[in-house]
């Protein structure tokens, strides 16, 4: 009897060991599962907290390169206006139609701003925290933007945060269009440069260019149509050959974006709904 | 023994935030990231309990994990290297050395406190990169990545050492 207890307590860390490995599995395979517990990220609480406070260190140091990032923007805005503005006036007998349509999409859109507080681009999955959660209105599947583009989709949210996301993540594909034409793709990044994403399946007839604009086509509810994601880098072949791949030069810098909004859809439910049926 | 307890918990503490704060925003040679928090189970004394040595190492690879958005995965190898850690330092502890000798360089010799370590972080990092590249389709990137966060994490831990010596 003796004897037979020595034994367990001598082997009792093989138990202890397949248990706790047996845990990391499971955390492991919940984690990666869509819905798996948000508890064990970086968006609970307590390491909330701590990496905020450490974003805010960081905030200051940067605020010259985000600075220059904003104003940039700035400049391609006012750019465009002008350029708008000179269309809008050749047009000028349409003006209450496109006038219509702009409003009706920016009511369709609310904006939450948020910071990001952590943020990694050298693994294969990246994912963003932010400052902002379900208190403030954020949910699952809402689309996040920055001044230069976009950043990602919104995966879980706890109330003070919410992890997204990144592009830069094997899991998510954001669906596209070159700009100027209807032909569409999705948008995913391969790992490597975190500047460079690809557009698979254009087909040869859409001609695509060097330079050309890629932005959203708002197919999905989770961002309006239009909003800048990068320029066409380079063109390959399919592997089929019989449509073009595309890669392209993403227009926001993931390493270094600060401040970013969450983009709400109030018609979201509606459109869910309706491809539901 | 509570003295032990707490100032083991101080390390761990100093470990994690040192890897979460710092050392995860380093990438050296544009690859790898050194992963200190692993010389917690290196400093173990020889005669630990082993089920103590696997809830030690477990619980600071779940810090590290639920700040790196890593569920799972350091927690995971690190268990697997606690297991290891006892038996190994059984075979490279020297013959004469004392029931209970604490490992570091002066105890254990230089080369063979070296190797000690090396095959502890292979195996970390061995359980590390698998586990975290379930999805991969890139194992040759994957290969790459252990082996320069690897060294990083060797030369990382030299250096560390160096320190302790010192105290």
């Amino acid at each position: 009897m003796r004897e037979l207890l020595d034994r367990i307590t001598q082997n009792v860390h093989w138990v202890v060991f397949l248990l706790l490995e047996v845990l990391s599995g499971f955390m492991l395979f919940r984690f990666n599962h869509y819905q798996g517990s948000v508890w064990f990220t970086q968006a609970n609480m307590v390491s909330g907290k701590v990496l905020e406070w450490e974003a805010k260190g960081f905030q200051y140091m940067n605020l010259g390169k985000e600075n220059a990032y904003l104003t940039r923007q700035n400049i391609l805005l006012q750019n465009n206006l002008n350029v708008l503005r000179h269309e809008l006036a050749e047009l000028k007998k349409d003006t209450s139609v496109t006038q219509q349509y702009q409003t009706d999409l920016l009511k369709n859109t609310e904006m939450i701003p948020a910071q990001v507080i952590s943020n990694s681009i050298r693994q294969r999955d990246n994912l963003i925290t932010i400052n902002v959660g379900s208190n403030d209105g954020v949910e699952p599947e809402m689309g996040v933007v920055s001044g230069t583009g976009v950043v990602g989709i919104v995966s879980k949210v706890t109330p003070h945060y919410a992890l997204v996301l990144s592009v830069l993540n094997s899991r998510s594909s954001i669906s596209c269009r070159l700009r100027g034409t209807e032909y569409f793709g999705y948008m995913k990044w391969n790992g490597g440069n975190p500047l460079q994403v690809s557009m698979d399946d254009v087909p040869r007839h859409a001609k695509p260019k060097i330079g050309d604009i890629v932005e959203t086509n708002g197919f999905s509810s989770l961002f309006p149509a239009g909003i800048f994601l990068g320029r066409v880098a380079q063109i390959h072949n399919s592997e089929d050959g019989l449509a073009y791949s595309l890669e392209i030069q993403m227009g926001t810098d993931i390493a270094h974006v600060q401040n970013v909004y969450v983009l709400k859809h109030h018609m979201k439910e509606e459109l869910d709904s309706l491809k539901r049926e | 023994m509570i003295v032990t307890l707490l100032k083991r918990l101080y390390i761990v503490l100093l470990l994690v935030a040192f890897q979460v704060l710092v050392l995860n925003h380093m990438q050296l040679f544009g690859y790898g990231t050194p992963l200190i928090y692993v010389v917690l189970l290196l400093y173990m004394p020889m005669g630990s309990m082993k089920a103590g040595v696997l809830l030690w190492g477990f619980c600071t690879g779940l810090l590290v994990d639920i700040f790196t958005n890593t569920p799972g995965v350091a927690s995971g190898a690190m268990t697997f290297a606690a297991l290891i850690q006892q038996p190994l330092l059984k075979v490279m502890a020297p013959r004469d050395a004392a029931e209970d000798i604490t490992p570091n360089m002066a105890n254990m010799g230089k080369w063979n406190y070296v190797r000690y370590m090396m095959i502890i972080y292979l195996i970390h990092h061995l359980v590390y990169f698998t586990l975290e590249c379930f999805s991969l389709y890139h194992i040759a990137d994957a290969a790459l990545l252990m082996v320069a966060s690897w060294v990083s994490s060797m030369l990382l831990a030299l250096l560390l050492e160096s320190f302790r010596k010192k105290k």
